[in-house]
């Protein structure tokens, strides 16, 4: 689905990464795996570093710290949001949402509306898009975009194909209609034949936790998972995004009026660095315009990983300038989108870890 | 003009490492190295598309007994 929204902006960006610094090679050997093959993953992938959550730590957490800092930094009082939306695939609850929970933490006027997106990787494009329309055409001024996960809840310590994966984080990105903004091009796409290659397959309505959910086997590649945990069909993902993600973003392109040689930045969600770098090089960007490296500091973020790619690669001169920016976000549902936009001078809060070291 | 099989496979080994090694030859049984992974996987999935242009599934590989099959994957 295409959209085309005019005169709203991305006022301000926050993102509060995990706390616990998790080491791939040193994780790995610690569970007996041989270092050559550690390595030969580590750089082939470009897994190294990832920040997870410190015990008791959930997403909210996360978005409420990240959304507390950008207001600060911005000096915008709670009461001037007009809505939250929160992106998440790792509540605390069922029900209540996390975003009436942040809602009430965040002590907003009773006039804010807030509701989630169940969204992942793909969550922050679609969320801006959301937050982009109640600008556009719903009433908001002001919209907190709230996108984050915490992951490594999810993957079992001795599913050596999708643990060291993941990191965990929270963003804040502040929406606001303004009289004089260039307009951003979005496409939206979702493709849910593909539903179970990213899936947790027990722990919901349809298949309940039990004991016999927590029952662990080992695949034919020697990794243990249960069925409530985060099952990842690598190949079948790397397939998927290969074949959409490029025509995706060729799309927003085209809709702007842009070459590829035009856009100052083509932040892809990361993934991880092969997968980065194989779809940057696909999308016709030069390397240095595919920022790749906080997936090897922070990991896979989830619907985190856009912001934090923003501020982690362009955080200086988005403080300073407007930037022609291109994002993409791609994973479960399948679902996939994609933006761009002239992007700053906005407000930036330092990257940091909560609780803060 | 078309490459030849040793052409083909040469390139292919070039890019999976999971592939390379002494001995290893269009008709040894995947099954039998060492590193015939899901890395190797995604990395046949990469040399197909940028090399062949287009984009294999996991299952197509994973179908695949020896290296010969895969190279039957290349468009003729």
């Amino acid at each position: 689905m295409f959209s085309t929204l005019s005169n709203i902006r991305i006022a301000g960006l926050a993102v509060s990464t995990g706390s616990v610094t998790r080491d791939f090679i040193a994780d790995g050997l610690a569970l007996g795996l041989a270092r050559a093959q550690l390595e030969r993953i580590s750089q082939t992938i470009g897994l190294k570093e990832r920040k997870v959550a410190a015990a008791g730590i959930t997403a909210l957490d996360l978005c409420e710290d990240a959304a507390r800092r950008l207001l600060d930094e911005m000096g915008i009082d709670a009461s001037a949001i007009d809505a939250v939306i929160f992106v998440t695939q790792t509540p605390d609850h069922s029900q209540p949402n996390n975003s009436s929970l942040l809602h009430g933490r965040l002590g907003l006027s009773k006039s804010t509306t807030a509701f989630d997106l169940a969204m992942g990787c793909s969550g922050w494009v679609y969320g801006l898009q959301q937050a982009a329309l109640l600008c556009a055409h719903g009433g908001a001024a002001r919209v907190l975009l709230c996108a984050g996960d915490t992951l490594s809840r999810l993957t079992n310590p001795l599913d050596r194909a999708t643990d060291p994966l993941f990191g965990d984080a929270g963003s804040a990105t502040l929406i606001e209609k303004t009289g004089h903004a260039p307009a951003m091009h979005f496409n939206l796409e979702a493709d849910g034949s593909g539903a179970k290659s990213i899936c947790v397959p027990a722990g919901g309505a349809r298949l309940p936790a039990t004991p016999l959910t927590k029952q662990e086997i080992k695949d034919a590649e020697g990794n243990i998972h249960h069925a409530e945990n985060l099952h990842i069909n690598g190949s079948d993902v790397f397939n998927f995004t290969l074949r959409e993600v490029p025509g995706s973003v060729a799309s927003v392109l085209k809709m702007a009026g842009w070459a590829p040689a035009q856009a100052d930045a083509l932040i892809l969600h990361q993934a991880n660095r092969f997968m980065v770098s194989t779809i940057g090089k696909k999308c016709g960007f030069a390397p240095e315009k595919t920022p790749m490296d906080s997936v090897e500091t922070f990991g896979n973020q989830s619907s985190a990983s856009i912001p934090c790619t923003l501020i982690h690669a362009l955080g200086v001169p988005l403080q300073e300038k407007t930037l022609k920016v291109v994002a993409s976000g791609y994973g479960v549902g399948l679902s996939w989108g994609s933006v761009a936009l002239e992007l700053g001078p906005l407000v930036i809060a330092p990257l940091q870890s909560f609780p803060k070291l | 003009m078309a490459k030849s099989e040793a052409e083909l496979w040469s390139a292919l080994q070039a890019d999976v490492d999971g592939l390379t090694g002494p001995g290893i030859t269009p008709e040894t049984r995947l099954e039998t190295l060492p590193q015939w992974d899901s890395l190797a996987i995604l990395l046949v999935i990469t040399h197909f598309e940028q090399v062949h242009g287009i984009v294999l599934s996991g299952s197509q590989i994973r179908a695949c007994k020896t290296g010969r099959e895969i190279l039957q994957l290349i468009p003729r």
